[in-house]
């Protein structure tokens, strides 16, 4: 097999904005794991405060992780809410679904956020696949 | 291509019979699936009991063969120098072969009892518990053949280099030698019992397991990303550090209801909260290193491999473990297929993934090239995919029905009894039983990968393609 051409080598001193990136995916993740809401507000303030001057590897991660982090609540909180709603609290197959869909959809979002952080501690933009936006 | 050091040659067989009891395993768990549906397939032949000792005593086994096999390919190239005997090796090889083939005809062969009788159990007891089930002489036969093997590793890595990677290795090593003594102590009392039991089992896969799991991982990203070792060794060091802290004491989440102090309940559940965190820093550690890499390394299965060990580990070990560590919710949950669900798809995305990374890596270097053939990868990704999504579906019909027997067997004002909820769950057997048909495919086509070859060229083709470098 033919051996494919050198990748850039990864160069130690840390592109602009790699700090703030990682900030964003950290965040992500926190919200995800530990501390739901209120890891949300601080992301949200990161994003106001740096959208505009922030260089572009961080606004790209800024940018994905805010879109994924709304996505996520609407995932996470609003469908697993409606899902309990129509299939009443005391029936089983409501638990069957509610959990297994939880327990995926959140674990998907989470392996999302990890492969963003290395993207981010590898100096490396990401898009999220369908929670994201398009990179500027 | 050649060996570095001609003495990683041993680790060949290992590698080769770890797969061949892979594949038993596998068989062995098609008919296990399918006798929870129907229930006397293959009874009196193969009682459930003794096809799911063999199911489970094969997959330590087999592990067991490809830890060894990849600390005979590593540890000569960590070391930089050849290993201390080749020929104990091999000749530990035979042994532990010949001690598993025996043990396994044993199971189907004898009646548990009499197998029990016939190989001195009375003299010290210790078969019958779970996942300890080996007669006393092969229990003595492990522990023979891990003390030399450890013997000579040891003395490899004494004489050669020391590198972070092959000192956690023998760490690994040493503690799972050391923790499967407790498989000898079988106290009458069942709290003392199930307490040390747990010794060896929890503290292999969640202690000292996970150090091996660490230094394979790390020796293949190190080989196929070319990221500096330092930085490869300092998220090694958090990641050890980590596994320890959190599953060392996280063990008391097995001894909630097993007749040891009510204090375990907090202790358990606070440890074993944070034991899904070294399997969080593993999977952002492998796509780190591979974002990072210096070169492209020409084996793309067996990056896919180590990519695919950190996040199925995370999944398997940490999501589905954190899913029913707390105690309040264990209560409910304990000894259901939620357990079962955890179980396989740990076992598969940590320990499987971890061997057939390393299998992927080393076997074409064994065989005497640096990659495997175009086709032959393409189709090592393919079974890769195969096995790893069906195992992901396993895993939910699993949880699907642990779910739904929590909720008939403990939460209803008038439980069910265990076998009036197991007819219920059958649709989901039956799913989980053909998720594990596709895995089987998945393992032929892992299997095949190893004889395929490329297509030859046609002319036109060879002359429009630039000559591989």
């Amino acid at each position: 097999m033919p051996a494919s051409p050198e990748p850039p080598a990864a160069d130690d001193e840390a592109p602009p904005g790699q700090g703030l990136a990682i900030a964003a995916e950290s965040l992500y993740l926190v919200n995800l794991l530990l501390l739901p809401g209120l890891a949300f507000l601080a992301l949200l303030w990161l994003y106001f405060r740096h959208r505009d001057d922030a260089p572009p590897l961080a606004r790209g991660h800024l940018r994905q992780t805010l879109s994924a982090s709304l996505w996520a609540g609407i995932l996470l909180v609003i469908a697993n809410l409606t899902i309990i709603a129509l299939g009443g609290y005391d029936a089983p197959w409501t638990w069957v679904v509610v959990i297994l869909y939880f327990t995926a959809a959140h674990t998907t979002l989470i392996v999302l956020g990890i492969v963003g952080l290395a993207r981010a501690l590898a100096g490396q933009p990401y898009r999220y696949p369908l929670v994201g936006k398009l990179l500027p | 291509m050649q060996l570095q050091y001609k003495s990683q040659a041993v680790a060949k067989p290992y590698f080769i019979a770890a797969i061949a009891l892979f594949v038993g395993q596998i068989l062995f768990g098609l008919i296990l699936g399918l006798q929870y549906v129907v229930g006397d397939f293959l009874f009196p032949a193969i009682p459930f009991n003794i096809a799911r000792m063999v199911h489970t005593n094969l997959l330590i086994v087999w592990l067991l063969f490809g830890f060894m096999g990849a600390a005979y390919y590593l540890v000569p190239e960590e070391t930089e120098t050849e290993l201390h005997s080749p020929l104990l090796a091999h000749l530990l090889f035979w042994i532990f072969l010949a001690a598993g083939a025996l043990t396994v005809v044993g199971y189907l062969m004898v009646p548990y009892a009499s197998l029990a009788q016939m190989t001195g159990n009375d003299m010290l007891e210790t078969m019958g518990r779970e996942f300890l089930e080996q007669p006393l002489p092969t229990k003595l036969g492990i522990v023979v053949v891990a003390l030399a093997f450890l013997y000579n590793i040891g003395m490899t890595i004494l004489k050669g280099r020391k590198t972070a990677i092959s000192i956690i290795l023998l760490t690994g090593l040493v503690g799972l030698a050391v923790l499967f003594l407790f498989a000898f102590y079988n106290p009458s009392n069942l709290v003392k019992d199930k307490y040390y039991w747990w010794w060896v089992v929890h503290l292999w896969v969640e202690g000292v397991w996970e150090l091996i799991l660490g230094a394979i991982l790390g020796f293949v990203l190190l080989k196929i990303t070319g990221v500096d070792r330092e930085v490869i060794e300092k998220w090694l060091y958090v990641i050890i550090t980590l596994t320890l802290v959190t599953g060392i004491i996280g063990t008391g989440h097995h001894y909630y209801w097993i007749g040891a102090p009510g204090y375990w309940q907090w202790w358990g559940s606070i440890f074993s909260a944070l034991e899904p965190i070294p399997f969080f820093a593993m999977t952002v550690f492998c796509f780190n290193m591979v974002n990072r890499r210096r070169r492209q390394h020409p084996n793309k299965a067996a990056t896919l491999w180590a990519l695919g060990t950190g996040v199925m580990a995370f999944l398997g070990a940490g999501v589905w473990g954190f899913l029913h560590t707390l105690a309040p919710v264990n209560y409910y949950t304990h000894g259901t297929q939620i357990t079962a669900a955890h179980g396989h798809m740990a076992f598969y995305g940590a320990y499987v993934m971890v061997v057939l990374t390393i299998i992927s890596y080393a076997m074409p270097i064994l065989r005497g090239r640096e990659v495997n053939p175009e086709r032959s990868q393409v189709l090592e990704m393919w079974s890769f995919w195969l096995m790893t999504v069906s195992m992901v579906f396993i895993t939910l019909f699993l949880t699907a029905a642990g779910i739904l027997q929590v909720w008939l067997q403990r939460i209803i004002p008038n439980p069910q009894s265990f076998m009036a909820v197991q007819d219920q769950l059958a649709m989901f057997y039956w799913l989980r039983w053909l998720a594990g048909v596709v895995f089987m495919i998945g393992l032929v086509v892992y299997l095949y990968s190893f004889f395929a070859k490329d297509k030859p060229q046609t002319a036109e083709a060879s002359e429009a393609q630039p000559a591989a470098t």
